[in-house]
């Protein structure tokens, strides 16, 4: 094996190494001074701003191509979720008749949930 | 230089330009490969779904072991990351691992929150989703007693319920890496500068505070982290564990969620801005949520090399809980590594065990 002193590709990575700590170092300098909160709250503020505007004129935009907008497919996707959700809540509830119908007299058996009598490895003796 | 390492290294030479364009080769087919490819199937435990109310997830995974400790656990994951970051691949799954080591675990996971969630407070997740969750994982499971686990703002959130519902059902709480004292989580506090950062303005303009803002926060913490995570994959992508790890993590960590932007108002203006947490001054929904007031055993654990939520920032959760049976472990790590991955398999889950299992019956 060679040395890793004189592995070329063992320096190399060493170097990306030191390379990404140094310039995340003076990067966390330069971010903690007040100057650049300044800046990046401004530019930021300014950004959200136009996003905004942008966002309205593009939809102006699609609406006039006959075309979805974003805040149509949003609102889509609202209604997916909102339609999963009550998927979710019929499975839920499906899951709770079943397990209800574990109960003597019941239909078919939920799947048995196995004892809560477990102890730790120190009191009951070895781990399972 | 001296003569044996020389001739040493003369005599490694072919062999090793053979390894290195061996590795070539294998980039240029493994990194067609890794194009055409989609990642592995993360969160992959069984589990059912127990409730799903807009943002908010309760999952039940299905129990491996012939015999289970009798409290049930409850995690509580952060509101900005999917809870998959616990549940990566077989044999590199927290949950699996909790599973196996005979445990009952129930998580309460976040969606994206829609637009009209905008509107969702601290309230309702401190004083609605999290006692619902517990209520239902009580009624699941037959048991009064909950033990819950919070993961970074997750265990911010349960630590504000633990205070409120400090006479039960919690009977143990664990933190991961929880931040209290918000004076020290330096650039977090430089980019929310009251002086120039204006929350207001942005949750009355955007509504839910956008998954690319939050990433990005994340990411200025380590500038340069990501463009050296992409030359490290190009130089490993000839190694399949190794592209299979930088896959499941770095799909995780873009896949950031948006804050609800009366909830990140709060956030702001309470925890970053007041440090109403640090000073036993928070309150939620009119209810003093002052962490002294918690007595139930306490574990915290916390990353040694942890750029999200430093040390400084989260050394005080100990201090100042009231509980009697309370510790404080620090691991090697950082803020993912601690609790995922090959460090967290070998350090914090089996401290969490040995912690847990004797408090779990």
């Amino acid at each position: 094996m060679a040395d890793k002193s004189n592995d070329p590709v063992a320096m190399w990575q060493n170097m990306i190494g030191e390379m990404e700590k140094g310039f995340n170092s003076f990067a966390n300098k330069a971010m903690e001074s007040p100057e650049f909160s300044k800046v990046v709250n401004q530019v930021g503020g300014v950004t959200a701003g136009a996003q905004k505007q942008l966002g309205e004129l593009m939809e102006k935009y699609l609406v006039s191509m006959n075309l979805p907008s974003r805040a149509q497919m949003d609102s889509m996707a609202e209604r997916l979720q909102s339609i999963e959700g009550q998927l979710n809540e019929i499975k839920a509830l499906l899951h709770q008749v079943h397990s209800n119908s574990a109960a003597p007299g019941g239909g078919y058996p939920a799947a048995p949930r196995p004892p809560r009598t477990r102890r730790p490895p120190s009191a009951g003796g070895e781990q399972k | 230089m001296n003569a044996p390492a020389a001739a040493l290294d003369l005599a490694d030479i072919p062999e090793r330009i053979q390894s290195e364009v061996q590795r070539a080769i294998q980039r240029s087919i493994k990194g067609v490969e890794y194009i055409a490819s989609s990642g592995p199937a993360l969160g992959s435990t069984p589990k059912d779904i127990l409730h799903v109310r807009g943002t908010m997830n309760l999952y039940h995974y299905r129990p491996i072991a012939d015999e289970i400790y009798r409290v049930p656990i409850l995690i509580v994951m952060a509101t900005t990351n999917r809870g998959y970051i616990l549940d990566m691949v077989p044999g590199q799954s927290f949950i699996e691992f909790l599973l196996k080591r005979g445990y009952d675990v129930y998580m309460l996971d976040w969606t994206a929150p829609r637009p009209e969630e905008k509107s969702l407070r601290m309230e309702d997740y401190v004083l609605d989703f999290i006692p619902d969750c517990v209520r239902r994982v009580q009624q699941d499971s037959g048991e009064t007693d909950v033990t819950v686990i919070g993961y970074c703002f997750g265990g911010v959130l349960s630590l504000l319920y633990g205070s409120i519902f400090n006479d039960g059902p919690m009977k143990n709480l664990i933190c991961f890496t929880t931040p209290v004292d918000f004076r020290e989580m330096k650039l977090f506090q430089n980019f929310s500068d009251r002086r120039y950062f204006d929350v207001d303005r942005l949750v009355d303009s955007v509504g839910n505070v956008p998954p690319e803002m939050i990433l990005s926060s994340f990411d200025m913490l380590r500038p340069a982290s990501r463009v050296v995570g992409q030359i490290q994959l190009w130089e490993n992508i000839w190694n399949d564990e190794f592209v299979k790890s930088y896959r499941m993590f770095d799909r995780w960590a873009t896949d950031t969620l948006p804050l609800a932007g009366e909830y990140f108002r709060t956030i702001t203006k309470d925890l970053m801005w007041d440090n109403k947490l640090f000073n036993g001054t928070m309150s939620v929904g009119g209810r003093l949520a002052d962490i002294a007031k918690i007595k139930v055993p306490i574990l915290h654990a916390v990353a040694e090399h942890d750029h999200i939520v430093p040390y400084d920032a989260a050394k005080h959760l100990i201090q100042k809980v009231g509980s009697a049976d309370k510790q404080e472990v620090m691991l090697k790590g950082g803020h993912v590594s601690l609790v995922a991955g090959a460090n967290a398999i070998k350090r914090l889950w089996p401290k969490l065990d040995s912690w847990l299992c004797e408090r779990s019956t």
